[in-house]
């Protein structure tokens, strides 16, 4: 009996055993004819994925599977968007999405989670053909590629036309001579490019953890006074839960900083008469300063847990491959970043483009993703929140600006 | 002399009636405020999520239109009916979990019985949502994380842990003279048949009480719901979907939808309590009286 047992067992370890060959050849030699019939779970924002903005994410999905006979594919659609998609990925990898979508700022999220697949060899080649390095660098960590970047991800100014001339949106203060600006002051996603347009640092160029944040001495306090002065500025308004946008709508403001995702509201507001462009200078003790936004992408990434890695892997490069970019920017106005799309005369001419690359090129730096990142946001919000309460004042501004700096230095505990 | 006391104790009275209600009247507006507020934001006519008049420019109901109509996003109808099915059916289990268990510690004299009810009330003393993740890998062991078996999760999630809070329906049971099950179990009763047909038309203030509060914790639910749908859009409540419309994409083009959805969800459970509110006192104080 026992003899038995033993030969029925070998002998059905020996048909696994060939049932994996069988599988292997089949997704090595796809000429052979065998077709291997795979789930891919796909995780999308719910705009990607509704009828009326034009189902991107099944047109892909589907173009994608038809590209390549050697899948049989069943998709698997999810809502997740960028800014959450991490979160949710890491907090159980196994039960997540083979494909899904982040947001860069969230990529040490995923890494300490060790929950999302590194790209390299010939698919790296690709990514790294078709994108600018600094769209690259922003999903690399420790060296390791990420994930594919389909869009870059920051913000910029949008003004009125007929308030503001080509001329004076190149500086601040000439705008809030001619008309009403409104700022997120006390949102520290915001605040900091007027420090950082002074020289100020995060991390050395945002990787180095170690250096620290550099938020101190007299490149820091004159900032802080020219914050000061800038809140009593009768032109000057601080945009606050949606209060600037509510004073584009009813003509009390003239421009707001923003990014793409307000594009189509105020589109909507100004009509023709809608400017974007790339931020501003400032003028700071008589020289003029540019301010420095954070910036960042958005990118397809891979669960590392994945079963079926190769075709996961070609479906997030053919996601953020020049023709899906194109898609995504014909059906839902997504800026693409792919550097062959952005010749192309028709998006090449299209101002949003313009100024959010513009900004990402030349008025941005990379936001650091380093952990010690997190304990940056408060310090730099109450800083903001103290300005306009006028508990910062020019009295006390050297000591308030070294108290920022050594709070954004600690990790708070 | 007579007259003039009589009428400085009139005014004294009037004095004190007009302090009183300043007070209560003040407290009324401050309570009121915010739910007016977002009333009326439900019915503004512009757009955005920051206004500088506090009453309406203009009124319309395409907002609450656009909730029904515009599903395409965020399919609130969907989001409002898994809402419904969810919050029914863990409102019935609940209901009758709790109740059962407190008939049982109320009546019923075995060797678990204190012990139970110090545990339950240590247990109590811990936030349910500290056990979130376990009960999320717990799920996910069982195969519920996913399609449509996330409802029946849900369900399991909200009322599960009923019998816990059994103080006040047993505190209530205790208040039925024993006499009247005693009775009953001269007559042939058993335990069961004492339960429905003696005690349960006895409590029906508690039986409200117990309803109410355990239809409004499923129905007004985010944290279980949001770690349990993750990414399954299709099984979305609405606290889930009303959270989503405060997104910055979002904000901007459904606030003012999502002030209406808000006053939908309330909707319910005001019907509820309309109908239901005098009971709700009742079952704070004891069944037979007098």
């Amino acid at each position: 009996m026992k003899k038995k047992l033993a030969i029925l067992l070998s002998a059905a370890m020996g048909l696994s055993v060939m049932g994996g060959c069988g599988n292997s050849a089949a997704q090595s030699v796809p000429e052979d004819g065998k077709v291997e019939h795979i789930r891919l779970m796909v995780w999308a924002p719910s705009g990607d994925q509704s009828k009326d903005s034009g189902e991107w994410l099944q047109k892909c999905c589907e173009a994608f599977d038809e590209a390549h006979p050697e899948y049989d594919i069943d998709f698997v659609y999810g809502v997740a968007d960028e800014a959450t998609a991490a979160g949710t990925v890491a907090q159980d990898p196994d039960a997540s999405a083979d494909v899904f979508m982040y947001a860069n700022d969230n990529l040490s999220v995923l890494t300490d989670a060790k929950a999302i697949a590194k790209i390299g060899g010939i698919y790296e080649e690709e990514v790294m053909s078709t994108n600018s390095e600094t769209v690259t660098d922003s999903v690399r960590s420790d060296g390791y590629l990420y994930g594919v970047p389909f869009t870059t991800n920051t913000w910029f100014m949008y003004y009125d036309k007929s308030v503001f001339s080509d001329d004076d949106v190149k500086n601040l203060d000439t705008m809030l001579e001619k008309g009403v600006v409104s700022f997120p002051f006390t949102n520290s996603w915001y605040l900091p490019s007027f420090y950082i347009g002074n020289g100020c640092t995060l991390f050395e160029d945002g990787t180095v953890e170690e250096a620290g944040v550099d938020f101190t001495g007299e490149k820091a306090y004159e900032v802080t006074d020219y914050l000061i002065d800038l809140i009593d500025n009768p032109n000057f308004v601080v945009d606050a839960d949606g209060s600037g946008m509510a004073g584009l709508r009813d003509g009390s403001i003239n421009a707001i900083f923003t990014g793409s995702w307000d594009a189509a509201s105020i589109k909507e507001i100004l009509g023709d008469n809608m400017g974007v462009v790339s931020l501003p200078t400032y003028t700071l003790n008589g020289e003029e300063k540019q301010m420095m936004a954070y910036a960042g992408s958005k990118a397809i990434g891979v669960n590392s847990t994945s079963d079926h890695m190769v075709a996961s892997i070609q479906l997030a490069i053919y996601l953020g491959s020049a023709e899906a970019q194109q898609l995504h920017y014909e059906l839902r106005n997504v800026v693409p970043c792919n550097t062959e799309l952005l010749q192309d005369p028709g998006i090449a001419s299209d101002m949003l483009v313009t100024a959010q690359n513009d900004t990402f090129d030349n008025t941005s730096i990379l936001q650091p993703f380093v952990s010690a990142m997190s304990n940056c946001w408060t310090p730099v919000e109450n800083m903001g929140k103290g300005i306009r309460n006028e508990s910062v004042t020019h009295d006390n501004s050297r000591e308030q600006t070294d108290g920022m700096n050594e709070a954004m230095n600690s990790n708070g505990i | 002399m007579a007259a003039n006391t009589q009428r400085s104790a009139k005014k004294t009275r009037f004095i004190n009636n007009v302090i009183v209600h300043g007070v209560l009247a003040v407290l009324a507006f401050v309570w009121v405020f915010p739910i007016a507020w977002v009333v009326l934001t439900s019915f503004r006519a512009e757009k955005g999520s920051y206004v500088s008049t506090f009453l309406p420019q203009g009124y319309t109901l395409d907002n609450y239109a656009r909730l029904f109509t515009d599903t395409t996003i965020l399919n609130f109808p969907k989001m409002f009916g898994n809402t419904l099915f969810i919050a029914i059916c863990s409102c019935i289990l609940s209901t009758f979990y709790v109740l059962a268990v407190s008939y049982c510690l109320s009546r019923l004299r075995f060797k678990m019985r204190k012990p139970y009810m110090n545990m339950a009330m240590i247990l109590g003393l811990f936030p349910g949502f500290m056990s979130m993740v376990a009960v999320y890998f717990i799920l996910k062991a069982l195969g519920l994380s996913e399609g449509g078996l996330i409802r029946l999760a849900l369900i399991l999630c909200y009322s599960g842990g009923a019998g816990l809070g059994f103080q006040i329906a047993k505190g209530f049971f205790d208040t039925i003279p024993l006499a009247i099950d005693e009775a009953a179990l001269i007559d042939g009763c058993t335990r069961w048949q004492i339960f429905t047909k003696m005690t349960l038309p006895l409590s029906k203030p508690v039986i409200v009480y117990t309803v109410l509060t355990s239809f409004i914790g499923p129905w007004v639910d985010f944290i279980f719901a949001k770690v349990i749908c993750r990414a399954n859009a299709d099984y979305y409540t609405v606290a889930i979907g009303l959270w989503k419309m405060l997104e910055k994409e979002y904000i901007d083009s459904w606030y003012t939808c999502f002030a209406a959805g808000a006053v939908l969800i309330s909707i319910p459970i005001a019907i509820l309590f309309m109908f239901l509110q005098r009971y709700y006192v009742d079952g704070m104080s004891g069944a037979v009286k007098g």
